[in-house]
């Protein structure tokens, strides 16, 4: 037993942050902000080329053939940043493809295609077949691209030309693109089910690692204004009422991590467990980066609330990131029927 | 990273469980407290007995020394099997004996510590007084040199087992006249002196073990001294960091077993409208969430006890994992009395449910005891954080 980071990790820890920080800085939500993709096509492509969206691929299935534990490091680094993009549909897109045996796909995703993902409505449906019915919201698709739908027990990769009445909505994120859809049978063109490759439970994890990211951001930004920001001719760090959410922030950003490594490291041991794990992590860093967000608008006080500070921007992607794979209702939900964890 | 543990682990997980399971001690836990002091010590006994005292002391002073994963392990059986709480052997299995081992001389090393591991005596801590809580510093109780020994007077709040202690961690202001951290002495107080009283205070579920102590006069060998007079605070400091990340397992896995017990229990009992308690949504989304709490907060442990693994000094995110225990075990105990409903109005001596009534009453103590949630909120704010004093 033993969660420290390898070597290999630590790497993926600097270079991804470097990466991010050079060529995807926070800075590009806002000047993509009128452009009708948030995608910073050059920046993507070099995520392409380091390998990014096959980091956790087999590598006999075209693959870098890292962990999930691995690829949690680099997706704390993408939520850290808030790095605008399809990154977390588009590595399990590569994956459908790859587990249903369309090696093409999976390497075109490989290299740069982009995948966004379905945010099911309550009478959305993926059939038995994988195909795909009802009303939906579709996240950073393209309307010539794939969209990925996740179901606790299947994955399906679709068109989004297969799909009638797309059309652009505002979204609460300004860093994401949403469109409405429906979707009359659509026919997938990659489908995995949860035995062969569980994408949702993946899902819950890389969700998470990015919520632990945010949380990780917002504790530093909270810090950082608490030791330099004077009023009453002292810094406003040494009262309790801002010391302490501060601290909470850390304490919640530090479970959330744990979690997250411990649900990835136990999907790549294949344990009994797993999905408990997972959904146990997305549940916590959903709410963990929630809270520590909103405390943070609360510590910068006037300026939290200005559209001109980053601290909306955090709690705005929690709140989508929280919504993925069913919501907090529905992961509660299946938590609590799963037997318990060893 | 892995979460698997080794063979040699396995095996010696199994080794422990059937141990266990062959001597966990068949009588309840009598709650009078000299029947208490000495069913603790009897099960120390039986355990050092058995080669299985002092798990984490060096073997130098009769311990195991097994390695943390082992430490772990041990922890998680011990709390799975429902053995008895370490409560009247803490202050000298996880405090005093640990204090002694860095600070004091090799004469009071051999004298003292094998009494602790063979369940011979029960320590106490002297340490918070009414006017020195989280301001630990600040304490008062004097003691003046008077040839080669220390006369002791003032007063002792919060000590738990102080009626029925053999030896007390006691310290005192030797100066009064330095800045408080600076005038304060380490001693080893022998509780059957002359001049100590001590008062038991009943706590709100109804224990004994807890006591105010007075000293009046009370004469102590300033060979007694661990670390030299007026070197105490120091002395006092140097094992906080002792468990090195292992002091919550037990804590933690009774939490995550109580969330199961309660879980089973909203599913098998009818609430006041005739139907299962956990048909009541709300209070089945706190159950889950409750579930994920206890998971994060376990995988904390592992990650701290696989990063003390590999130092020698532990960070201050010991403070993080005390803080979330005291929030979580508040939180589940009182889902618990949300479980039981109106059955949780029955006096906890009569009903068979009382064992969660009990829980939840005492959970109030774990974000005050051992350093308040406040207190370790500062610690985490200012040393990871380095946010200002």
């Amino acid at each position: 037993m033993d969660l420290t980071t390898s070597p290999e990790q630590d790497e993926i820890i600097s270079s991804s942050a470097a990466f991010l920080r050079d060529r995807l800085p926070i800075t590009r939500i806002r000047a993509l902000f009128d452009e009708p993709s948030n995608v910073d096509d050059a920046a993507w492509s070099g995520a392409a080329e380091l390998g990014w969206f096959v980091l956790g691929l087999p590598e006999a299935l075209g693959g870098v053939g890292f962990g999930l534990a691995d690829e949690v490091h680099l997706f704390r680094e993408i939520g850290r940043g808030l790095a605008t993009g399809p990154f977390l549909s588009s590595v399990l897109g590569a994956r459908v493809a790859a587990f249903a045996g369309d090696a093409a796909l999976a390497e075109a995703i490989g290299g740069g295609q982009r995948v966004g993902i379905v945010i099911p409505g309550s009478s959305t449906l993926i059939g038995a077949d994988g195909s795909l019915t009802g009303p939906l919201q579709l996240l950073d698709c393209e309307p010539d691209g794939l969209a990925l739908a996740v179901a606790p027990d299947q994955a399906v990769l679709v068109r989004v030309a297969d799909l009638t009445g797309v059309a652009a909505v505002p979204c609460i994120d300004p860093g994401v693109r949403l469109r409405r859809a429906e979707a009359a049978g659509a026919v997938p063109v990659a489908r995995v089910t949860a035995d062969v490759d569980p994408i949702q439970r993946r899902g819950h994890v890389l969700a998470a690692a990015m919520l632990v990211g945010i949380n990780e951001a917002v504790r530093d930004l909270s810090a950082e204004h608490a030791k330099n920001r004077f009023q009453f001719d002292k810094p406003i760090g040494v009262n309790q009422a801002i010391k302490h959410p501060c601290a909470d922030m850390a304490v919640r950003a530090q479970l959330g991590y744990a979690q997250s490594i411990f649900a990835a490291v136990a999907t790549d041991e294949g344990r009994d467990d797993a999905d408990y794990h997972a959904i146990s992590a997305h549940l916590t860093a959903a709410e963990y980066a929630d809270i520590s967000a909103a405390a943070t608008v609360q510590i910068m006080g006037g300026m939290g609330f200005t559209f001109e500070h980053d601290a909306h921007l955090y709690c705005k992607r929690a709140f989508v990131l929280g919504q993925l794979f069913g919501g907090a209702s529905s992961q509660l939900g299946r938590l609590l029927d799963l037997p318990s964890a060893r | 990273m892995d979460l698997a543990f080794s063979s040699e682990d396995n095996d010696f997980r199994d080794e422990v469980r059937t141990w266990m399971n062959e001597n966990a001690p068949r009588d309840r836990r009598p709650r009078e407290l000299v029947a208490m002091r000495e069913f603790d010590l009897a099960w120390q006994r039986r355990q050092y007995d058995a080669g299985w005292a002092g798990i984490g002391w060096p073997e130098q002073f009769g311990g195991r020394e097994l390695p943390l994963t082992q430490q772990l392990i041990w922890y998680e059986e011990y709390a799975r099997t429902s053995l008895p709480p370490i409560d009247a052997r803490f202050v000298g299995l996880a405090h005093a004996g640990p204090t002694l081992m860095v600070r004091a001389t090799a004469e009071h090393q051999a004298f003292h510590l094998p009494k602790i591991l063979r369940g011979e005596v029960v320590w106490c801590q002297g340490f918070s007084e009414p006017e020195a809580g989280s301001d630990l510093a600040s304490l008062k109780t004097r003691a003046v040199v008077d040839g080669d020994h220390l006369v002791v007077t003032g007063q002792k709040i919060w000590t738990s087992f102080g009626p029925v202690a053999d030896y007390q961690e006691l310290l005192v202001r030797t100066d009064f006249d330095v800045p408080k951290h600076k005038g304060i002495t380490w001693v080893i107080c022998d509780m059957k002196s002359p001049g100590i009283e001590a008062r038991p205070i009943k706590t709100i579920e109804g224990g004994q073990e807890f006591a105010e102590v007075f000293y009046d006069e009370v004469r102590i060998p300033m060979s007694n001294v661990v670390g030299g007079v007026n070197n105490g605070w120091s002395v006092a400091m140097s094992t906080l960091s002792f468990e090195r990340g292992t002091a919550f397992t037990v804590s933690q896995v009774q939490l995550s077993t109580s969330v199961e017990r309660l879980i089973e229990m909203a599913k098998s009992r009818t609430s006041i409208n005739g139907r299962p308690v956990i048909d009541d949504e709300a209070l089945a989304k706190k159950l889950a969430r409750a579930r994920a709490d206890v998971a994060a907060l376990r995988s904390l442990t592992y990650l701290n006890i696989s990063r003390n693994a590999r130092t020698d000094q532990p960070g201050p995110e010991g403070s993080m994992l005390k803080l979330q225990d005291a929030d979580l075990t508040k939180r589940v105990y009182k889902l618990a009395l949300e479980v039981l409903g109106t059955r949780s109005l029955a006096n906890p001596e009569e009903e068979d449910d009382s064992y969660w009534v009990d829980r939840h009453l005492l959970s109030y103590s774990s974000s005050i005891g051992g350093g308040t949630s406040e207190i370790q909120r500062n610690i985490i704010a200012e040393r990871v954080l380095g946010l200002p004093r």
